[in-house]
């Protein structure tokens, strides 16, 4: 029996290499994944059964006692602001949705999740901005994306859960080419065109977990979540005429890092202090002193030759730019608390409800930005709250639990001023800060 | 210029992030390993995830959560040759992995054992997606080559009404991306943009519904699944109009990076305990597809006919596909089961066989010329075979007494194989010349297409 356990627990870890799942840079990181967890500060590593598992533990898939499916959907809004002046930056919003199926393969206890986070508006968003112009590094583009993973999970023994997944991303490499004729005196006149040639190159990334049960009462767990990035290695022609003066050839060779998500290690704990009292807490080690600047280094060749006689005296042409420093982002590892305790005020034979709260910290990661770039970021402190009701067997159709969760998260981030060495730098000296509001439910269904 | 220049960077990379448009190899191959080893037949006989690209309706008939997961590979060897022709025109390998999962809802009551959701995904390992929009003249099989080079995603959803009666209802997800650059010189004479381009996702239906009537012999099965059109365009407008004094157009990098028809799927299936024999056709109404590529400079909407150039247009004709497949059960013992699996299919070519030339510039003699449009397809003849083992439980005979009976089910273990191999019907395309005779290309005139593509997949399941 125990060499089989071994034997599936290995198994079921190499499968889950091999299957893949997509997850892109992590707004689940920033505001949590299932209202419960959310409400619980993400402290939730130890205790953990739901689709949210395929975040914050695959491991906790095994404890699933039945199949669920689960359904949900999160705002989060952001008052952040620079010398008093709002800075709109986009909500996060989307349904959350999930599915746990466990069952048992060689009579050992295993499972199947699958997670996904798809926002309202997109997929993904790519928004470029020069490494100057202020932005919240960590909150304006890097929350706007899918997370989808999946992952699989056994329990060898009734002490022990594994689980694990590999999720994969796309970087890009490609070329684009345009040519033909240009007519600056007519340009919807002008005789071009153009030709894609791009692949979207497949990254994997590993995601694992383990939970032990040190008693009924009491477990641990660590997480390991791997690195990705997301290179961008693109080359751009355009080549011809533009009439009717001259030619032009332009060439841009690009390479970049499209997305960044540091590997992260989390150890948590669980501790049922009463039979209506709960109490978590995680610890994230992210590896942030890892981070690449999401700023391109370019190649570019320009060539527009003057025409006989040279350039009509209305027309200034372009000039061959000089090439752009691209200062590295300067990133400091952290240490992310989170605390989460869950009351169970009421337990009746049909229906138990549940009250919960929580809190993380995180120490902004970016170094003070005193010189041209300005990756604004602040210490955030994050509380949250929510509420839970479970209906046991409510149909006769529903043989299992209905559950319907709510959460409210608010983070502040502290006010602070980014003073510059330079005093003549254009951006100049600022205050920044803010909060974030994020409210959400997630509805689940056990059988 | 600097800030231009990252900026242009930023743009070239949501142009390209917008080729992550996906589409279905399982249009060109089938889904999974039964159907496509059983000449792409499904409709009405489809098990497991499979069905929810085949018909959704018959997830309805899996019992049991499973979970699969394989590979699929596709070598080309196609040929174009004639003046002018390359001869062989080269793609590379598909290969990829699949994974599928059915899981039947345990609900209660009036619904016990009546509901089921599945899905399925295809991901190709070295990429997740290849958006290729060549210039016209570049020989390509575009309907064939790259199509077969990107992520798949089926899910679906299939109920057991009543009396024999199935229903089911899916979607097939597909990215595309839209946005704009607008490229500038601020006040301080620095030139800056504004980058805004997203991926959003479009999606197309898939409705399922099948009629079971029991025979003497053997059970009849009638199936009919609409799979929607599902396409994934890409569209970028670069505006470096207000960049200098130049007056630049506005660039319309836009195409469809991949296309699947609407879909029409007809079968009739008949089985009993050692045999099924399934037949059907397919319906493609091909005749929608605009073609690959959009003009680069869009005329003004008061001068619809200005002097741009603009991509050729191509009729092409919807298809429709007849398939015939069959699988045979062996019982081997009463833990061991075998399948043999052949089938079918005739996909016929939806290029016409006169394909207009496509307008380009000729720099050295500062005109509009015309070149050939090497758009190439043909029919093809796709034979298909495969082979299936269900398996019991290994470890059944190390269980405790009265384990063994709780050990469900019987045979929770699978492996299955298949192999297609599409014959290109050899055919001759005439590539013509402008309106007026324009162009001196030496490849106007006729080019002869031949071709196969071979076909591999397994994948292996267990019950859980």
């Amino acid at each position: 029996m125990k060499s089989r356990a071994v034997f599936v627990s290995v198994a079921t870890l190499a499968i889950g290499l091999f299957f893949p799942a997509v997850a892109h840079a992590n707004p689940l990181d920033t505001f949590g994944f299932g209202s419960r967890e959310a409400a619980m500060g993400g402290a939730v590593s130890a205790d953990v059964s739901d689709f949210s598992a395929n975040y914050y533990n695959p491991a906790g898939l095994a404890r699933a006692k039945g199949l669920e499916l689960s359904f949900g959907y999160f705002r989060a809004d952001h008052f952040l602001k620079t010398n008093g002046r709002e800075n709109s930056v986009d909500p996060v919003r989307g349904l959350v949705a999930g599915i746990v199926a466990p069952g048992k393969l060689f009579d050992i206890p295993f499972a199947f999740g699958l997670g996904l986070h798809l926002p309202d508006d997109r997929i993904s968003r790519i928004r470029a901005l020069p490494q100057t112009e202020p932005r919240w590094e960590l909150y304006d583009n890097r929350n706007q994306r899918l997370y989808l993973a999946a992952n699989l999970a056994v329990s060898p023994w009734p002490w022990l859960q594994v689980g694990g997944g590999l999720s994969f991303m796309a970087a890009t490499e490609g070329t684009l080419d345009i040519s033909g004729d240009a007519n600056i005196l007519s340009p919807q006149n002008s005789q071009l065109r153009h030709e894609v040639d791009a692949d979207l190159t497949a990254i994997r990334y590993p995601q694992m977990g383990a939970r032990i049960a040190l008693s009924k009462k009491t477990a641990i767990a660590v997480v390991y979540r791997g690195q990705f990035q997301l290179d961008l290695d693109l080359r751009a022609k355009l080549h011809g005429d533009l009439a009717p003066f001259t030619t032009a050839f332009y060439a841009l060779e690009a390479k970049s890092v499209d997305a960044f998500l540091p590997q992260q290690v989390v150890v948590g704990g669980s501790w049922e202090l009463t039979d209506r009292i709960r109490a978590n807490a995680d610890f994230t080690w992210v590896n942030w002193s890892a981070y690449i600047s999401p700023v391109a280094n370019l190649a570019v060749d320009l060539n527009i030759p003057p025409p006989q006689g040279g350039w009509p005296a209305n027309i200034t042409p372009p000039t061959v730019p000089t090439p752009t420093k691209v200062v590295p982002i300067a990133m400091h590892d952290r240490l992310v608390p989170h605390l989460g305790v869950e009351l169970e005020p009421l337990k009746l034979r049909k229906i138990e409800g549940f009250v919960r709260a929580g809190y993380e910290y995180q120490k902004s990661p970016i170094s003070p930005q005193t010189g041209i770039t300005n990756y604004i970021d602040r210490d955030r402190h994050a509380f949250s709250a929510g509420l839970g009701v479970k209906l046991l067997a409510p149909l006769r159709e529903l043989p299992g639990d209905v559950r319907l969760d709510l959460h409210a998260q608010l983070s502040e981030l502290s006010n602070g001023m980014t003073t510059k060495t330079d005093p003549s730098d254009l951006v100049g000296d600022y205050m920044a800060g803010g909060h974030i509001w994020n409210v959400g439910f997630t509805t689940t269904v056990g059988f | 210029m600097r800030l231009g220049r990252a900026q242009l960077a930023a743009f070239f990379a949501t142009a390209f992030a917008a080729t992550s448009a996906h589409a279905s190899p399982e249009d060109l191959f089938g889904f999974g390993t039964r159907s496509p080893a059983m000449g792409g037949t499904g409709a009405a006989h489809a098990e497991g995830f499979e069905a929810s690209y085949d018909n959704p309706a018959l997830l309805s008939l899996s019992h049991e959560r499973r979970l699969s997961l394989g590979f699929q590979g596709a070598t080309y060897s196609l040929s174009a040759s004639g003046a002018g022709e390359p001869g062989h025109v080269s793609y590379e390998r598909a290969k990829g992995i699949l994974v599928g999962a059915v899981l039947p809802m345990p609900f209660g009551g009036v619904l016990k054992d009546r509901i089921a959701f599945g899905l399925g995904a295809y991901t190709p390992t070295d990429i997740v997606v290849r958006g290729r929009i060549l210039y016209p003249e570049t020989p390509q099989f575009a309907l064939l080559g790259d199509r077969s080079q990107s992520l798949g995603i089926r899910l679906g959803l299939g109920a057991d009404v009543t009396h024999g009666l199935r229903v089911g209802v899916g979607f097939a997800a597909l990215a595309e991306l839209v946005g704009e650059v607008i490229v500038a010189t601020d006040a301080s004479g620095h030139v800056g943009s504004n980058v805004d381009a997203q991926l959003t996702a479009t999606y197309a239906p898939i409705v399922g519904a099948s009629y079971e009537h029991d025979l003497a012999h053997g059970l009849l099965r009638i199936g009919g699944t609409f799979r929607g059109q599902l396409d994934a365009r890409f569209g970028v407008e670069i505006d470096g109009s207000k960049l200098s004094t130049l007056n630049i157009p506005i660039f319309n990098i836009a195409g469809l990076a991949q296309y699947d028809p609407a879909e029409i799927a007809l079968e009739g299936a008949w089985a009993n305990r050692d045999w099924t024999l399934a037949l059907g056709a397919t319906y493609k109404h091909w005749s929608s597809y605009p073609g690959p590529i959009e003009p680069t400079i869009l005329c003004p909407p008061d001068q619809p006919d200005c002097g741009a150039l603009q991509p050729t247009k191509i009729k092409y004709s919807d298809t429709l596909v007849p398939r015939v497949g069959v699988d045979r059960k062996i019982e081997m013992t009463k833990s061991a089961v075998a399948h043999l699996r052949v089938g079918y299919w005739f996909e016929p070519s939806p290029l016409p066989s006169q394909i207009p030339a496509s307008q380009a510039w000729n720099s050295p003699a500062q005109t509009t010329t015309y070149v050939p449009t090497r758009f190439f397809d043909a029919s093809r003849h796709v034979l298909t075979l495969g082979g299936g083992l269900e398996l019991g439980n290994p470890m059944k005979h190390s269980m405790p007494p009265g384990e063994e009976a709780k050990s469900r089910p019987e045979r929770p273990f699978n492996l299955d194989v298949y192999s297609q191999i599409h014959v290109l019907q050899p055919r001759t395309v005439t590539l013509e010349r402008g309106p007026n005779g324009e162009g001196d290309d030496p490849g106007f005139g006729d080019a002869k297409l031949t071709g196969t593509v071979l076909v591999f997949g397994m994948i292996a399941g267990a019950a859980f």
